[in-house]
């Protein structure tokens, strides 16, 4: 970019006072925090115990690796929940937006999208709670309603441990599919008509279109939406412990469930410490996946 | 007529899948108007005499409900205004002058969204309650403008890439300040990108639960506060209130969407198209 | 924060029992307590003339809890007319999953924002162990209304000492609890019914709280199977069993401790080789077992689920605390006579049947942090709370207070329907409460994935959930420095 050279000067102290608010933000509510938790990763410290930290090394690295508390089965039940949730959520908000494509002109587009968009600002507590009620055998209206269809028993959704953890999925699914509906409408609308119209002209196949056209515009934008899904299931824990709290046994307990019995509930400071140091490790890695897939195409782009 | 049949078949199936997912919601909405014993009947009942009960109860029973309230409004507000306002700030940084290590930082910035809550929450209540800071608005407030950060930052830095240099550079030659050409000239172009960036992180700040557990307090608890706490009632489930207090709670964010759709829609674009989705 | 939305129904209740029963001397108390007061005249106190600001954290959801925060004013009244101060009380609540977590991250700051508390008890080691709250001796010391006969030994050793076994008292009685048998009565004494059973089983249906004094298990599973009718949503009984906070816990070990079971050597900190035992297993198997008597959801029954069924009349019968009789018996209920409470079954046959249930409520406790004013609030309060009038008025209005001179006052039994159940279980050795250890959570924790892992069928051997528990529980208290030995090498392999 050419700047006048007169601005130069100027340039570096905007530069500075454009960023130091956030600079500033990200010291105090990330860095020293990161740094806080790093360096007491290295400590046995309880909260609860009375007794002031002690340093003990990778003592809990290597217990986690040794697997105490189980992490490693929270791990993998955490990466089946991630990987089934955004790909159906994916899969789900890929139909329902080509569906909504097309339908610039139907009377109340713009209230049923409301309707469609409502599940995601419902406020999580609230949503695990009444998904528990819904849920019951007892009480339940899904019961209720398969039992007009005929089920003779009631199913313990959340209390049967073949059903608990996909009950939960399912629930996370009619929360964030809308999501990933809004950002394949995003992505269609960021194709241009004009190249659509040419495309008809040169009477190129519908799956043609799709592939050339849809999904070189549409792709960035797809990939944001599914790259913010992935990191927000990671996280996946308002919504478990009102409904199951991890159980039954264990059958729910996903990463973010058990960090915060262990942060929040034992006060295990320096045990948990180490624990999301794993994980944000552990994010990078998938998140730089994301990021550098992404990059690949404006790369491409520029070549 | 078949076209006309045809397009109707359509529309049908698209509100039937909107409504399909809103009936959740409808089914807490309508229990805000049951009593108890009809919101535990078996089976459940759809026809009923609805009450209005539920309603007054929550706004004359629940002392602090209009402190929780407030606080909801002040704090996802001011939050939000305030990450909105740095962040265009330091997208329009990005944007325009890249300095060394943007991509970096931009990274950097996303790590906050990437930890599991109470591996966020663990230092920064060490840090609070060092500082002093815990159950106070401001710290409290500032730690939610923080979260709402690097995703306003990367909308935005979206939608300023796509802004013309021309503007800023026609801006400054006027004899415009830079302060004229950020606030009057570029401010007004990325609207679409301010609104989606404000409504999404409105969304968080609005409905979080666990840091205003853990690090605020009775001063600045908040409506989710109200109905984790408030789940409970004389050792029963209080369905009545959850029931009426997560329908009024959802009415803004939902007003919001309805309000702003386009350009919500346009923002997740992230700046790729400036028109109307 | 304060919510005591309780419903007036709930309230009205013990009131009007009261009319029935001993009237004139609750009444005549309850006038009294104002008058009498300003009788004395008011006593020198540093703080008269003074408005003082008090938080109190208590329970969300839990009516004993409101019930105090709703008993308050009287106190305001009390020190006005005694000492001359005022007092503005805020709340504050949590429920009981989240309570401690609450406190301890305020206290954790050596905040004043709780000035009292209202602790589970077996949170009192994790409170006293970090220096959060006071120790009470010198208090009591200083204050003879505190030096107070308890109704057992039970009581001290579940609300006030820790650790346990010592004289150092953290906490002091706020409600008394333990577990009861809330009964339909309607059904049991319906004539049908009685000859129906009686033809079936060969025995007389138990008709008094007598009856079940003496009732096993055993018969008592006759008597849920006999009312235990799914196709009229209708079923016998209604336990415990979620995976939350200490649910199925407390529910399991009323099995596990009646039959010989127990969960640790507090002395060693062992518990590898006590928690795995036989007879535990047997408590596991036998509690799943009583599920086919229960509403299909029973698996996430909680204490609240439990009162919505009971209160929808879709249960017989519910084995629930007795804190939460006002929640349990409704105003319908109350006014038709539906409800008895009976002591809960022995289980065992023959002689060695015997009870040993688990004990429930809660303490209140000091924020150790308290400045000279508050902490003065924070004793007057106590001493307030101890008042024979004020414990008689708690019971009035449907709590549980612990001291041996009101449970054993004239008519004490008959203020609430569950007074007598409770304090028959509250008679030595026929409750216990568990760890008061500061690793409480974490062992808990443990437990509850291991116990509803069990109870739903995800781990089909009840010994391998047993080992999962202890072998954990071993390794957290051997961590914690309070266990000598360190888990079995057999614990590698165990997982649920």
């Amino acid at each position: 970019m050419a700047q006048p050279s007169s601005l130069l000067n100027d340039r570096r102290t905007l530069v500075f006072v454009l960023l130091a608010p956030v600079l500033a933000f990200f010291i105090v509510f990330n860095t020293i925090p990161t740094l806080w938790l790093l360096g007491l990763s290295f400590y046995n410290y309880s909260l609860t115990s009375g007794m002031p930290p002690e340093f003990v090394g990778f003592t809990n690295f290597v217990n986690i690796f040794f697997n105490r508390n189980g992490i490693w089965s929270d791990l993998s039940r955490t990466f089946i929940f991630v990987a089934c949730a955004v790909s159906l959520q994916t899969l789900l908000g890929l139909m329902l937006g080509f569906l909504f494509w097309g339908s610039r002109n139907m009377p109340g587009r713009r209230i049923a999208l409301t309707l469609l968009f409502t599940p995601m600002v419902l406020t999580p507590v609230a949503t695990g709670t009444f998904w528990r009620f819904i849920y019951d055998p007892t009480f339940g209206a899904l019961n209720a309603l398969m039992g007009l269809f005929g089920a003779t028993e009631p199913i313990n959704f959340l209390g049967d441990p073949t059903f608990a953890y996909w009950a939960v999925l399912a629930v996370d699914c009619w929360m964030w599919t809308p999501f990933m509906t809004l950002m394949t409408l995003a992505a269609l609308g960021s194709v241009p008509k004009a190249e659509l119209e040419a495309a008809e002209v040169d009477r190129l196949t519908w799956f043609e279109q799709l592939r050339l056209i849809v999904w070189h515009h549409g792709k960035f934008i797809l990939m944001l939406g599914m790259l913010l899904r992935t990191i927000d299931s990671f996280k996946t824990l308002d919504l478990i412990i009102p409904m199951t709290n991890g159980g039954p046994g264990q059958q729910t307990r996903l990463v973010a469930v058990e960090l915060n019995k262990q942060a929040f509930q034992s006060f295990n400071m320096g045990w948990s410490s180490a624990y999301a140091v794993l994980l944000l490790l552990i994010s990078i890695a998938m998140t730089s996946v994301f990021i550098h897939v992404l990059n690949l195409r404006r790369r491409r782009e520029r070549s | 007529m078949s076209d006309r049949f045809r397009r109707g078949a359509y529309y049908t199936l698209l509100w039937s899948v909107s409504l399909l997912f809103f009936t959740p919601v409808a089914w807490i909405i309508m229990s805000s108007f049951k009593t108890r014993e009809e919101i535990l009947a078996t089976p459940p009942t759809l026809i009923f005499t609805p009450t209005l009960d539920n309603y007054i109860e929550l706004f004359t029973q629940n002392q602090n409900f209009l402190q929780q309230l407030g606080n909801s409004v002040v704090m996802s507000l001011s939050a939000v205004v305030i990450a909105v306002l740095v962040s265009f700030l330091a997208a329009f940084c990005f944007s325009r002058f890249k300095p060394k290590g943007t991509n970096f930082l931009m990274f950097i910035l996303l790590s906050i969204r990437m930890l599991p809550g109470p591996a966020v929450i663990l230092p920064v209540f060490l840090m609070f309650a060092n500082f002093g800071w815990k159950d106070q608005h401001i710290p409290l407030v500032l730690f939610y403008a923080m979260f709402s950060i690097p995703f306003s930052v990367w909308i935005l830095k979206g939608f300023l890439d796509g802004v013309s240099v021309r503007f800023d550079e026609t801006g400054l030659a006027n004899g415009g300040s830079w302060f004229h050409v950020i606030f009057k000239v570029v401010l007004p172009q990325v609207k679409p990108g301010l609104i989606a960036a404000f409504i999404f992180n409105l969304i968080f700040v609005w409905n979080e639960f666990l840091f205003n557990f853990v690090i605020g307090g009775v001063q600045t608890q908040n409506i989710p506060y109200a109905l984790a706490v408030g789940t409970y009632s004389d050792g029963g489930l209080n369905w009545t209130f959850i029931a009426a207090l997560t329908s009024i709670y959802i009415l803004p964010p939902v007003a919001f969407i309805y309000l702003f759709q386009k350009y919500l829609l346009a923002g997740m674009t992230f700046g790729t198209v400036r028109g109307e989705v | 924060m304060t919510k005591y939305t309780t419903r007036p129904s709930g309230l009205m209740m013990p009131r009007r029992q009261v009319l029935k029963g001993i009237g004139a001397m609750t009444a005549a108390a309850a006038m009294s307590m104002p008058v009498t007061n300003r009788a004395f005249g008011q006593e020198a106190h540093p703080l008269a003339g003074r408005t003082i600001d008090m938080n109190i954290l208590g329970i969300a959801g839990w009516l004993p809890s409101s019930l105090s925060v709703a008993m308050t004013p009287l106190f305001n009244d009390y020190v006005r007319d005694r000492y001359g101060y005022e007092v503005e009380f805020a709340f504050a609540e949590a429920p009981f999953s989240d309570l401690f977590q609450r406190a301890a991250t305020s206290l954790a700051t050596r905040s004043q924002e709780f000035n009292i508390i209202i602790s589970d008890s077996q949170w009192i080691g994790a409170l006293a162990e970090p220096g959060w709250i006071l120790q009470l001796n010198d208090v009591i010391a200083a204050n003879p209304g505190l030096d107070i006969d308890w109704y057992s030994q039970t009581v001290i050793d579940t609300y006030m000492a820790y650790p346990d076994g010592t004289e150092n008292i953290w906490g002091l009685p706020q409600e008394g609890d333990t577990i009861a048998l809330f009964i339909r009565k309607d059904m049991l004494h319906d004539e049908a019914e009685k000859a129906a059973f009686q033809e079936k089983y060969g025995m007389p249906l138990p008709q008094t709280f007598e009856d079940f004094e003496d009732l096993t298990m055993t018969d008592f599973e006759k008597v849920a199977d006999h009312f235990n009718r799914p196709d009229e949503e209708m079923w016998g009984t209604a336990m415990q069993y979620s995976r939350v906070y200490d649910f199925v816990t407390c529910y399991l070990y009323p099995f596990m401790f009646s039959q010989g079971g127990d969960i640790w050597d507090a002395s060693t900190g062992q518990v590898e080789g006590i928690l795995n035992s036989d007879i535990n297993a047997m408590a596991m198997t036998q509690m799943k077992d009583w599920l086919k008597y229960q509403p299909p959801g029973a698996t996430n029954f909680g204490i609240a689920e439990q009162i919505d069924v009971f209160t929808t009349g879709k249960v017989f019968s519910c084995f629930q605390w007795a804190a939460v009789g006002l929640a349990m018996i409704t105003e319908e209920m109350k006014a038709n006579d539906q409800v008895m409470v009976v002591a809960p079954p022995k289980h065992g046959t023959g002689d060695a049947a015997d009870r040993i249930y688990t004990m429930g409520g809660q303490p209140w406790v000091i924020n150790a942090f308290n400045d000279e004013e508050k902490m003065r609030v924070a004793i007057d309060f106590m001493n307030w709370w101890y008042l024979p009038e004020t414990a008689l008025e708690f019971a009035r209005r449907g709590g549980n207070p612990a001291d041996r001179p009101t449970l054993t006052a004239d008519g004490f039994d008959d203020i609430n329907p569950w007074n007598r159940a409770y304090k028959y279980m509250l008679e030595p050795g026929r409750s216990r409460d568990f760890w008061h250890h500061p690793k409480y959570a974490e062992m808990l924790a443990v437990q509850q994935e291991a116990f509803t892992s069990y109870m739903t069928g995800q781990t089909a051997d009840p010994m391998q959930a047993l080992n999962y528990a202890a072998c954990n529980q071993q390794q957290i208290l051997f961590d914690a420095g309070s266990a000598a030995q360190s888990p079995s090498r057999s614990c590698i392999t165990a997982t649920l």
